[in-house]
């Protein structure tokens, strides 16, 4: 026996409680944040309205208004931004290769006894097994700048986040192509299975760590998390249709007109323009829709 | 309660299908064979007449004295293990139709109504077996050792008179005592491997039979006393923390068993045990 495999073994009960504490703190704590944000795409002109501030918009718009501010703000002024980050990308890491890892020692048996929850185990490996795929999809595309794997090859900025997002989804900035179809399709199945696997993880790990004991516990606790879980999904289904249904020259415009107003210092959003020189110009080339 | 619920699923099934059996009838045994230990398996099928009430143990019986199958071919008798013939022993556990569960209880009429009909009969995938449906099923027994499923009484003065029980307690652990170590739920646990040598046993899942048991002598005011010997066993290698929360094995057990519930009290332990141990152990 290796070195390796015995630490593992002999840290086996802690590892696994920690592998149960990542999936809620930071990752699924991140992900309720990161929905709520991003279906403001579909609910930011109703906030809008709201502060009176949505006149002449359409929902469309003032999603995007919303939205490309609430972003903005959340890469301009949120403090070590960089550090959340790393350590999320650390947690997510931690969770998955270990999740892979014990998914892999179990012995699925679901076509012989077809529980509800026999599916959710098994769904759950699934989930996860898609979940990291979509994810680092995701986050190499949308915030590594891998843009090769992008169709038509759109770079996220977080100075364009909407229109750049939805010419992401949609396959080019001229609107739907058969890639954008493909692309969106993994995204919704990503995002819905992932919802999935944090809502169930959150009910198993209640019966894990002990809160939930008693069969009526369970439920009543069972209940509690399908509601966090059809919360979630209504949000992330909302981001994609907010994002599917973006107009990419709309947006830009009003994204342009976001960082005339915004209250960021000059000098700083001149760093920001050099690290994403490549997208400001295109966009200032870009005859003003 | 415990034994009274009908846990496996299909119950409805197999009352209709009793309702509709038809006398005189004959249904078909199709059995996995295999002659010993690391020996190749097959599949043998015999012809059985059935009888009023007869199950899986009395047709088995019928194709021991008559090792014959639909092919004409002579074999071997077929092998199984049983005890006491009414669902209190466990001996007699085996997969059923892809399902496991005890064979003594199995009636013909609930799987086969009809003339023709096939039974599947298979051993038990997680234990090794011995001959043909008859599994070794030691390493749930080893496992009773490792959680320490007993009450400490033996010593060098009397220890005087027992624990009180208050009644809701005593029905608590009431349903818990009433494992008879059959094997149903490790067989249905997808996190429960089978692992034929027993050097492999004390690293991998013990499975819910044993943390069932622990938690009832946790549960006894003088068993409480191991408590924190089960937990370093429970929190060790193949412990609790191995459970994957599909839930098989309360659906599967005889006995309904609330299984899901001692793994959750166990959880709770676990998680104390190990703050405790952290804090203040060596
Ligand atoms: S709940 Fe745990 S012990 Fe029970 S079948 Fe599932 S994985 Fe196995
Ligand atoms: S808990 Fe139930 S299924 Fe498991 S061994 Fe005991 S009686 Fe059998
Ligand atoms: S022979 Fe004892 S349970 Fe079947």
């Amino acid at each position: 026996m290796s070195t390796h495999q015995s630490f593992m073994q002999r840290h086996q009960f802690l590892i696994r409680r920690l592998h149960s504490l990542t999936g809620i703190l930071p990752i699924g704590v991140f992900l309720i944040a990161h929905l709520v944000t991003n279906s403001s795409l579909a609910w930011g002109w109703f906030a809008l309205k709201g502060r009176g501030g949505a006149e002449g918009l359409s929902v469309s718009e003032g999603g995007v208004q919303y939205f490309a501010h609430e972003v903005t703000y959340l890469n301009t002024q949120v403090p070590h931004l960089f550090l959340i980050e790393v350590t999320l990308w650390a947690a997510i890491a931690f969770h998955s290769i270990l999740g892979f890892y014990y998914a892999m020692g179990g012995q699925g048996n679901l076509p012989h006894y077809k529980h509800q929850d026999n599916f959710r185990y098994t769904l759950q490996r699934l989930s996860g097994y898609f979940g990291i795929a979509f994810i680092f999809y995701h986050v190499a595309t949308l915030r590594w700048g891998w843009s090769f794997l992008v169709p038509n090859g759109t770079e996220w900025s977080h100075h364009w986040s909407a229109s750049t997002l939805a010419a992401a989804l949609q396959g080019s900035s001229e609107g739907w192509t058969a890639m954008g179809v493909v692309v969106s399709l993994f995204y919704f199945l990503g995002v819905s299975l992932l919802v999935f696997h944090f809502a169930n993880g959150l009910w198993t790990a209640a019966i894990t760590w002990g809160l939930t004991v008693s069969e009526h516990a369970q439920k009543r606790w069972g209940y509690v998390c399908a509601a966090v879980g059809v919360g979630l999904m209504l949000a992330s289904w909302g981001a994609l249709a907010g994002a599917m249904t973006v107009d990419y020259d709309e947006a830009q415009a009003i994204e342009a007109s976001i960082q005339g107003s915004h209250e960021v210092p000059a000098e700083q959003l001149d760093v920001h323009t050099q690290n994403d020189g490549h997208t400001l110009q295109t966009a200032e080339a870009d005859p003003e829709g | 309660m415990g034994a009274a619920q009908a846990s496996i699923i299909g119950a409805e099934e197999r009352k209709a299908n009793r309702a509709v059996a038809v006398e005189g009838r004959s249904v078909i045994f199709k059995i996995k064979r295999c002659d010993g230990p690391g020996k190749p398996w097959r599949w043998e099928s015999f012809k059985v007449p059935t009888e009023p009430g007869s199950n899986v143990i009395s047709s088995l019986r019928h194709i021991a004295a008559n090792p014959v199958t639909v092919d004409g071919k002579e074999t071997t008798p077929v092998v199984w293990d049983s005890g006491c013939l009414e669902e209190v022993c466990g001996a007699c556990t085996m997969v059923i139709n892809g399902r496991v569960r005890q064979s003594c209880s199995c009636l013909i009429d609930e799987y086969a109504p009809r003339e023709g009909d096939e039974i599947v009969l298979e051993p038990m995938s997680k234990f090794p077996v011995i001959r043909d449906l008859w599994v070794d099923r030691t390493r749930m027994f080893n496992a009773l050792e490792r959680v320490k499923a007993w009450v400490p009484i033996d010593g060098t003065y009397n220890l005087g008179a027992g624990p009180q029980e208050d009644h809701d307690h005593q029905q608590m652990r009431y349903a818990l005592s009433e494992c008879m170590t059959c094997g149903c739920c490790l067989e249905a646990c997808p996190q429960f491997i089978k692992k034929e040598h027993e050097d492999q046993w004390e690293s991998s899942f013990i499975g819910p039979q044993a943390i069932s048991q622990a938690r009832l002598f946790n549960e006894h005011g003088t068993g409480k006393r191991l408590k924190d010997e089960r937990m370093d066993t429970l929190t060790g290698p193949g412990g609790i923390q191995d459970c994957g929360n599909a839930q098989n094995c309360v659906k599967v057990c005889p006995k309904g068993i609330p299984l899901t519930e001692s793994i959750a009290a166990i959880g709770r332990s676990a998680t104390i045990h190990s703050i405790k141990k952290f804090f203040t152990g060596k």
